[in-house]
């Protein structure tokens, strides 16, 4: 074997292999700084992250930023007593958003005209969990998981909620006779 | 040298074997995934029918084009270069042979088992175990045909294409058979011997160089052979090919992780995965660059010749894809893109653009000289060309589209950020619907003309004689001096390879090390490359000459790419073996399958669900808003195998337990859309008539304890009672919502698997934590 002759540009190697023969260029610049430049960059990241761990973990990211959800959360919360949500019920703008969000979140499960299905009728006066307009909205809040009621708040927060409540309290009447019913039996789609 | 010559006849007959029978396997795989692309687009197309529905068949889609398609192409290409490259027939027909018809009937066996839901539950690795042998077998034939041919050569010096054949058989051999180690519990199932955060770092470890040592480096190899021969040029330059071979080969490997990003993985690992991700970027584009400029020489045959275009948009998709895979790589850009169609368009502009056209270009340029007849049409060919292109740019602006605009949609949030604007998720898909049309339509394409090469191989192929190849060459050509051989203790003793050593060692000594082995590790590591480079200038011709004399011998040459292709997955692999044992877990720890939710547990790895539904939420805001709190490495510790998925069609699932009634999920495995409007998920009604494998429980919760779940030491009496009971509770509360059905069923199992998904308990936090 000769040694590889000297580094000059486009020389052409001697040896061919079953007829194909290699340049031997040199490397591009742009090239060197690419590969350089992505192994400088794992020794900063990591230094930044995992030696010196001056930046936030994932988790540590995560935590903090919920927090200030939750925090905003509360800052805006609107007030969710009867009176209240039953002023809220009266109000188109309120109705209107809430039966947008029903038709999306809740339709499925309580009927396109409250009529119940796999969840509770809700335009009845027949009510398990009570019927005054905060009990309505506690159930939003903690949800019924044992039956498959999901909490909803925290998925789409107190304003649409609130509005969700205004847009059944739409369907009844303040004063209403509010009867306890003791479970709902789902009424399958066929 | 005497001047004796010698004529050997290659053996073309097995090259001819393996063209074939990808062409055929290519055919069978893309027609599944186009079937699967029209199931996504129209949900009535799984029929209501266990074997064709769309967890089933996905798998089949992505084993049949990997490992069927690709894996005989790259059979094909491998034994006809090697040969030539090498000068020497196939060591043994025999072996060839067996090679071939054993690869074959372990497809025929992958394509009767996956539609029957045998699967382990993890991607690329579905296949049963004992097909997992046969694989391993197959390919230590594989692996033994071609040292041997290596052993028997008449060309001193080793090739750049047999080089990166020689990494791919090694690195396979080795993540094939760490990531398929199971303990079986019958003839058809076992579990992983690894589980959660460990199994999920090993699947990823495999599943990612799966991409790369399968999907890549032959088919860089089979570039090198088959480009310059097309194309009648030099190879752009040699220096290249040296630089990114050995920066390939070992960067690859680090890179599994960024398919965990932001997950429950240790973050350290997260951040290997994203850097080193990075770091193959210029690798990869200098292959891309030796194979285009290469073809730069001749332009002008690319007018006529569909061979050098289907080369050159293929070495093009190569660049593509291997800038798309360090931008996704990046864990901001991952946090959009990632479980949606944005990756895989990314992996289809892969497979399409790249595996794809580089098979159609080696089948178009083979076609005449293994049957020594032209072409039976060129204008055909060029017609295939057009309809691919098309096909893959329809199909990966489909995808981008669909998974940026899901992407966006599901991390949407409104009112200052505290609320999701999409809750819906089924909202999100109806959205991309149009997408998958496209994409359908994309895929359509490319199939058409996957039909046009096989028109027109039969017409060429058809009555021609089939032809091999041979040479003439001088009997001792090929035998090499012991001087002119690179000795073991010579191969480490040289610059190159000890600075490699120390400069990796020094590297993990500063990652890893405590506060002063870590600031002596960077010293260290400073003073390596500073060293390193004044050698290199000053002593270069004997970094060359040891070069020179490596390339001669293939053995130490082999044990160097073994070292190089081992130390990502050591580093990485071995610390997490700590990491996850139960005692170690911080924050949270899952509590075990009972029976009746393990059985659940393996309908739903049988029935591939984890091919939609992820279990994993991220430490990201988005995500904890819509599936609630982020999941800890100690919430699947019991999960064999693990199940975070990769890909969102539907919602995630980490904390689905309690959220529904049973008789929601009833329902919704009966026919989705009755409890969730707009739903695209399969019908599953033969949950609903199938009786759980109750027999197989005791064998399954003996091998889990053998992998170290906490089961007491039940006798099968106890567990069938214990499964009995629950299945009981859960159907008399199925028959409270007004559905009667037999506690035996497995929907009862499923829906028992599917309450207990996010249980956990609370464990006192550690001192302090394993790094």
């Amino acid at each position: 074997m000769t040694p590889i002759p000297p580094p000059e540009d486009h020389s052409l190697r001697r040896h061919s292999f079953d007829g194909i023969q290699e340049f031997d260029r040199r490397l591009p610049n742009w090239w060197m700084v690419l590969l350089f430049g992505s192994i400088l960059f794992w020794m900063v990241y990591w230094a930044y992250f995992e030696w010196l761990q001056v930046g936030l973990t994932g988790s540590q990211t995560v935590a903090l930023e919920m927090e200030h959800i939750v925090a905003a959360r509360l800052a805006s919360a609107p007030t969710t007593d009867n009176a209240s949500l039953w002023a809220m019920s009266r109000n188109h703008v309120f109705v209107d958003a809430g039966r947008a969000t029903y038709a999306t979140t809740c339709v499925s499960c309580h009927g396109d005209k409250l009529q119940g299905g796999i969840g509770p009728n809700l335009a009845d006066r027949l009510w398990i969990h009570g019927g005054n307009p905060t009990d309505l909205y506690a159930t939003l809040e903690k949800g019924v998981l044992a039956k498959g009621m999901p909490a909803w708040v925290p998925v789409i927060g107190a304003k649409k909620s609130a509005e969700v409540v205004a847009f059944l309290l739409s369907h009844h009447a303040e004063g209403e006779p509010i009867e306890v019913q003791a479970a709902w039996i789902p009424i399958l789609p066929q | 040298m005497s001047d004796q010559k010698i004529t050997i006849e290659f053996n073309d007959k097995v090259v001819r074997q393996f063209l074939l029978a990808s062409v055929f396997w290519g055919a069978v795989g893309m027609l599944v995934g186009v079937t699967i692309a029209a199931q996504l687009r129209y949900w009535q197309l799984n029929f209501d029918v266990p074997w064709l529905t769309f967890g089933r068949i996905r798998p089949l889609h992505t084993n049949a084009v990997i490992f069927a398609f690709v894996g005989n192409m790259m059979f094909a290409g491998v034994y006809y270069s090697t040969q030539r490259l090498v000068k020497a027939r196939l060591a043994s027909d025999f072996l060839s042979q067996l090679h071939f018809w054993g690869w074959q009937l372990i497809i025929v066996a992958a394509a009767i088992t996956l539609p029957l839901g045998f699967s382990r539950g993890k991607e690329y690795g579905e296949l049963i175990w004992p097909i997992n042998i046969a694989v391993t077998f197959i390919w230590v034939v594989f692996a033994v045909n071609f040292f041997w041919t290596l052993a028997r050569r008449r060309e001193p010096t080793l090739y750049v294409g047999i080089w990166f054949y020689i990494a791919t058989i090694i690195t396979v051999a080795m993540l094939y058979i760490v990531n398929h180690l199971s303990i079986p519990t019958s003839l058809l199932h076992s579990y992983p011997l690894f589980g959660g955060v460990q199994d999920a770092l090993v699947q990823w470890w495999y599943g990612h160089n799966a991409v790369a040592f399968f999907l890549t480096t032959p088919i860089l190899g089979i570039m090198y052979y088959f480009v310059p021969k097309a194309a009648e040029r030099p190879v752009y330059s040699y220096r290249m090919s040296v630089i990114h071979f050995w920066s390939l080969v070992f960067v690859y490997i680090w890179a599994g992780p960024h398919h965990l990003l932001n997950t429950a993985l240790p973050d350290w690992l997260q951040t290997l995965g994203m850097t080193f991700s990075l770091m193959l970027w210029a690798p990869s584009w200098a292959g891309m660059l030796n194979g285009l400029l290469t073809i730069r020489g001749a332009w002008d045959k690319l007018r006529t010749e569909p061979v050098l275009k289907f080369f050159a948009v293929a070495v093009t998709f190569y660049g593509m894809s291997t800038f798309e895979g360090p931008l996704l790589s990046i864990k901001a850009v991952s946090a959009l893109g990632h479980y949606t169609d944005w990756i895989v368009g990314h992996v289809h502009s892969g497979t399409l653009g790249w595996n794809g056209f580089m098979a159609a270009g080696m089948i178009y340029w083979l076609l005449p000289r293994l049957w020594n007849k032209p072409l039976h049409s060129v204008s055909l060919a060029n017609l295939h060309f057009w309809l691919g292109t098309v096909g893959i740019l329809l199909y990966t602006a489909a995808m981008w589209t669909s998974g940026i605009t899901q992407g966006v949609m599901l991390n949407a949030t409104t009112e200052g950020g505290t609320v999701l604007a999409y809750a819906n998720f089924v909202e999100t898909v109806s959205t991309i619907r149009p997408m998958m049309m496209m994409r359908l339509i994309g895929g359509g394409l490319y199939l058409v003309g996957w039909f046009l090469l096989i028109f027109n191989l039969w017409k060429t192929v058809a009555g021609a004689k089939a032809v091999n190849g041979s040479i003439e060459v001088f009997d001792d050509a090929g035998v090499t001096t012991a001087d002119e051989e690179l000795s073991l203790v010579g191969t480490f003793l040289s610059p190159p390879v000890a600075f490699s050593i120390f400069g990796v060692g020094f590297s993990c000594a500063w990652m890893f090390g405590g506060d002063l082995l870590s600031v002596a590790g960077l010293v260290g590591l400073m003073l390596c490359v500073v060293l390193a480079y004044a050698n290199f200038e000053s002593r270069g011709k004997k970094w060359a000459a040891w070069w020179d004399r490596l390339l001669v011998t293939t053995a130490p040459f082999t044990i160097l790419v073994v070292i190089a292709v081992a130390v990502g997955g050591l580093v990485q692999i071995i610390p997490t073996l700590i990491v996850h044992q139960a005692a170690n877990v911080e924050d949270r720890r899952q509590i075990p399958y009972t029976p009746l939710e393990l059985a659940g547990r393996d309908i739903y790895v049988s029935e591939g669900c984890y091919n939609c539904h992820s279990q994993m939420i991220r430490t990201l805001v988005p995500d904890v808003l819509r599936y609630g709190d982020y999941s800890r490495l100690g919430e699947s510790i019991y999960d064999y195998p693990f199940q975070w998925g990769s890909k969102r069609t539907g919602p995630d699932l980490a904390r689905v337990g309690s959220k529904y009634p049973n008789i929601w999920h009833y329902r919704h495995m009966e026919n989705p859309r009755s409890v969730s409007t707009g739903s695209i998920m399969p019908n599953y009604p033969w949950l609903l008539s199938k009786a759980t494998d109750v027999a197989a429980l005791p064998g399954k919760i003996s091998v889990q304890r053998m992998l170290g779940v906490p089961y007491p030491a039940w006798s099968p009496a106890e567990v069938f009672a214990n499964a009995d009971a629950q299945a009981k509770a859960i159907a008399d509360d199925l028959r409270a919502a007004g559905t009667s059905v037999a506690p035996d069923r497995a929907i009862v199992a499923l829906i028992a698997y599917l309450q207990k998904l996010g249980k956990f308990e609370t464990v006192a936090p550690a001192k302090s934590s394993a790094r």
